[in-house]
C-alpha cells in the first residue's frame, strides 16, 4: 500500500494526500492499494506548486498496531523528531501516534534517492 | 567586536527586502521551486523533514549581547524555543515557516546579523578560534582577518557560483580550535623570526565521503597579501574544480588530483598575474578593522583571586567546573569560560531561548559584552574575572549550563541527523545521548580524560566523525539504522583521519561499544596518555578485538 506525501510550501509542514486535499495527520492519509491512482495524485500535487513542494509516494504497511510507513525516515516525518517528543505531530498523542512510534522497518522512502541534489 | 557602519546596514536591509520580494513571488506562483530554491539557499533557508530550517551566520563565532538576545527572541517567536549551534559556529532554527522568513531576516538585520552565504556554492561563513582576543597563545587576533575575508567574500561576484561550497577557518594559536586542517582553506597565523606576521596556508582538507587532511601549500604568506593569494587559490579552483560530479566538486579533489606541489605552482602562477595594489587590502582599511577589535576594556587585576581560590576549595562542583571548563586568559585576573551545551541526556548544541538569555546576561555583566560559539557546539564567555567565576558558575548551574565536561567523553559533537535533516541516513542525537549517559558519572569521565566523540548521520560528515578520537557514522544497512565506528582521528593541530574499526553496529550496541573501547584504553593507558595517544601507540588491533570479541 502507498500514501502520497509532500511538504506544505507556506510552512514546510509534512502533509498527506486525502481525496484531493492535503492533510497533516498520517492517520488521515488516503491509502492506495495500486500504484496508478497514487501516481495520479502525485501528478495533481505537482500541478499545485503554490500549495506543496515535491510530492512523492511512500510505502506503508500493517505494523501490528496499525498502519505505518515502512521506512523510519517517513515515520519520523509523520511523527516529529525523536529527541523532542513534544515537538511536531507526535505532540497530540493518541493511538495512531503510538502505533507509528512502535512500528519498525526499513530506512529510506521509496523514490527518494540522490538526496544531496534535492535538498 | 566589529560594528556595522551605515553602508553595511543599508546593504543588509536591501538584501532582506530583496528576499521578501522573492518569497512573495514564490508564494504567488511567479517563481517555481526550482527557480526559488537557489535563492532561498543563498539566504540560509533549507527545507528539511518537518519544516524550513534557517541557518544564521555567526561570523567567526562571535556575538554581542544584543545579538544573542535577538537570537533568543527568534527562537521563542518563530521556533519552538530552541536554537541549535553547529560545527561551523552558526545557529540553526529548525521550525521556521517560509512566510515568516523575511520578517526574521529583517529582525536579524536590525542587530547586524544575517543568513547570507550560509548555504550554496559560495564562500561560507568564516570560522575562527573562539578564544580569539582572549588567549595568550595567539600571535594576532584572528577575528581581524576573518572580518577582512568576510567583507571580501560577501556576494563576491566571481566566487558566488563555485563548483561547490567553500569553507575557510582561521586560527592564530598553535592549539587549533577551528579544525583548520580539514577545511577547504585553513589559515594558521604565525610570526617569523623578525616578527613579521604571515599565514601558513592549508588547502584541500575536508571531510564528507573523501576525507583529507589538507596539505600546506604556502608556509608563510605575508599577511598583507592574504586577499590576492586567496583570490588566486579560488581562481584555480573555480577554473579547474569539477562541475560534472557533485561528489568530486570540492577543492580537496582537485588538490589531490593535481598533487599539492602542482596545485601550489598553479596558484603561484595565478597570483603573479594579479594586481596586488587592487586585490590586497589597503593598510588603512586593515587598521580600521583592527581598531574595532582592539578596544576590549580590560582592567588591571592581580593574577590571583582570594574569592576564586576560597570557592574552589569549598565547593567541589565549582572546582570540577574550573578543572574542565575554565581556561587561562592572556590578561591577569581573567579567565576564559566554556559553557557546555552538552548536558547529559540533552541534544548536543541545543540552547533554549531562556539559556541564550542567561548566557547573554552573563556576557553583559561579566564578559565585556562578548559571547562566542565553538565548533564543538558549545558557548564561551571569553573575558570573565577570576573574582566573578563563582557567581557566573552559580548562574550557569541554575540554567542547566554548568556541565563540567569540555573535551570529555560526554562533550559529543552530533549533527541533527535524521531527526531533522533531509539528507541523513540515520539519527545522530539519540546515539549521542546514549553514549553521554555512559559518562554521566563525572569522576569516571574525568578519569577517562580528553575524549572527542563525534557523530554524523550521513557521509556528508557535518558531525566531524572523520576527525574524532571515536567517530560514529550512521549508515543505512538493509533498511536499518547502523553505525560505523572509527578511531584515531583529530581535527586539531595534530590532525588525522580516523580509521574504520570494523563492521557497523546496530543502534543499541553503539554506546556499549564505546564503553568497551574506553575500558580497553584504560587498561593499556600509560601515564596520562589521552585516548588518542594510546590509540596511536598501540594501534587498532586491541580495540578491534575488544569490540568484536563476541563475534569470533
Amino acid at each position: 500500500m502507498k500514501v502520497v506525501t509532500a511538504n506544505r510550501l507556506l510552512d514546510g509542514e509534512v502533509v498527506f494526500w486525502k481525496a484531493g486535499q492535503w492533510v497533516e495527520r498520517f492517520a488521515d492519509a488516503e491509502l492506495f492499494a495500486d500504484a496508478e491512482p497514487g501516481e495520479a495524485a502525485v501528478a495533481v500535487g505537482k500541478s499545485q506548486p503554490t500549495v506543496i513542494v515535491e510530492p512523492y509516494l511512500i510505502d506503508v504497511t500493517e505494523s501490528g498496531s496499525g498502519l505505518a510507513p515502512v521506512s523510519y525516515r517517513e515515520r519520523i516525518r509523520a511523527l516529529g523528531p525523536t529527541n523532542e517528543p513534544t515537538h511536531g505531530k507526535q505532540a497530540e498523542g493518541g493511538e495512531a501516534i503510538e502505533a507509528l512510534q512502535h512500528a519498525s522497518g526499513a530506512a529510506r522512502s521509496s523514490g527518494r534517492l540522490d538526496l544531496i541534489r534535492r535538498k | 567586536m566589529y560594528l556595522y557602519d551605515a553602508l553595511d546596514k543599508e546593504f543588509l536591509a536591501d538584501r532582506s527586502a530583496e528576499f521578501r520580494g522573492q518569497v512573495a513571488r514564490r508564494l504567488a506562483g511567479e517563481l517555481s521551486e526550482d527557480q526559488f530554491k537557489p535563492l532561498r539557499l543563498m539566504n540560509g533557508l533549507y527545507l528539511q523533514l518537518h519544516a524550513y530550517m534557517l541557518r544564521v551566520a555567526i561570523p567567526y563565532g562571535s556575538l554581542n549581547v544584543v545579538q544573542a538576545r535577538r537570537l533568543a527572541d527568534i527562537a521563542r517567536r518563530y521556533d519552538k524555543g530552541y536554537g541549535h549551534f553547529t560545527t561551523r559556529q552558526n545557529i540553526q532554527f529548525n521550525w521556521i515557516k517560509l512566510a515568516d522568513a523575511p520578517d526574521i531576516l529583517d529582525q536579524l538585520a536590525e542587530v547586524d546579523l544575517h543568513a547570507i552565504q550560509t548555504s550554496g556554492n559560495c564562500i561560507r561563513n568564516v570560522t575562527a578560534d573562539p578564544y580569539a582576543g582572549a588567549t595568550a597563545e595567539e600571535v594576532d587576533d584572528p577575528r581581524v582577518w576573518s572580518e577582512v575575508i568576510r567583507q571580501w567574500s560577501t556576494l563576491h561576484p566571481e566566487f558566488s557560483f563555485l563548483p561547490r561550497k567553500f569553507k575557510i577557518a582561521i586560527t592564530a594559536a598553535p592549539r587549533d580550535r577551528t579544525a583548520a586542517r580539514v577545511h577547504d582553506i585553513g589559515l594558521v597565523a604565525r610570526r617569523d623570526r623578525d616578527g613579521t606576521l604571515g599565514f601558513e596556508v592549508i588547502v584541500g582538507g575536508g571531510q564528507g565521503r573523501t576525507p583529507y587532511v589538507g596539505p600546506t601549500i604556502k608556509e608563510h604568506l605575508p599577511a598583507g597579501r592574504l586577499l590576492s593569494y586567496l583570490q588566486a587559490v579560488l581562481r584555480v579552483y573555480n577554473r579547474y574544480g569539477r562541475r560534472d560530479n557533485i561528489y568530486k566538486a570540492r577543492i580537496k579533489i582537485l588538490v589531490a588530483a593535481l598533487g599539492a606541489e602542482e596545485f601550489a605552482r598553479q596558484v603561484e602562477e595565478e597570483w603573479g598575474k594579479i594586481d596586488a595594489a587592487r586585490a590586497d587590502l589597503p593598510d588603512t582599511e586593515l587598521a580600521r578593522i583592527r581598531g574595532a577589535f582592539a578596544t576590549t576594556p580590560f582592567e588591571t587585576l592581580p593574577a590571583t583571586s582570594a574569592i576564586f581560590e576560597a570557592n574552589k576549595a569549598a565547593d567541589p562542583a565549582f572546582a570540577r567546573f574550573v578543572r574542565n571548563n575554565v581556561k587561562p586568559h592572556k590578561k591577569s585576573g581573567y579567565a576564559i569560560v566554556e559553557v557546555s551545551l552538552k548536558a547529559i541526556g540533552h541534544t548536543p548544541g541545543d540552547a533554549t531561548a531562556d539559556q541564550l538569555e542567561v548566557a547573554a546576561d552573563l556576557a553583559e555583566r561579566y564578559s565585556l559584552n562578548d559571547l562566542r560559539v565553538t565548533h564543538a557546539q558549545n558557548l564561551v564567555l571569553p573575558h570573565v574575572k577570576l573574582d566573578d567565576l563563582p557567581v557566573v558558575h552559580a548562574a550557569l548551574q541554575k540554567a542547566g549550563l554548568a556541565t563540567a565536561n569540555i573535551d570529555l567523553a560526554s562533550d559529543i559533537i552530533a549533527c541533527p541527523g535524521l531527526d531533522y535533516c533531509a539528507l541523513a541516513n540515520a539519527r545522530a542525537i539519540p546515539v549521542a545521548q546514549h553514549i553521554a549517559q555512559k559518562f554521566a558519572d563525572a569522576d569516571h569521565a574525568e578519569k577517562v580524560g580528553e575524549l572527542k566523540i563525534k557523530i554524523s548521520g550521513c557521509i556528508n560528515a557535518c558531525g566531524h566523525h572523520h576527525v574524532a578520537h571515536i567517530g560514529v557514522l550512521g549508515v543505512d544497512k538493509k533498511g536499518e539504522e547502523f553505525y560505523q565506528l572509527s578511531l584515531g582521528g583529530s581535527g586539531a593541530e595534530d590532525a588525522s583521519i580516523a580509521q574504520i574499526l570494523g563492521p557497523a553496529l546496530p543502534a543499541d550496541k553503539v554506546a556499549e561499544a564505546v564503553d568497551t573501547l574506553v575500558d580497553k584504553y584504560l587498561s593499556v593507558r600509560e601515564g596520562d596518555e589521552r585516548f588518542l595517544d594510546t590509540f596511536r601507540r598501540v594501534g587498532m588491533a586491541p580495540f578491534k578485538e575488544a569490540v568484536y570479541a563476541d563475534a569470533h
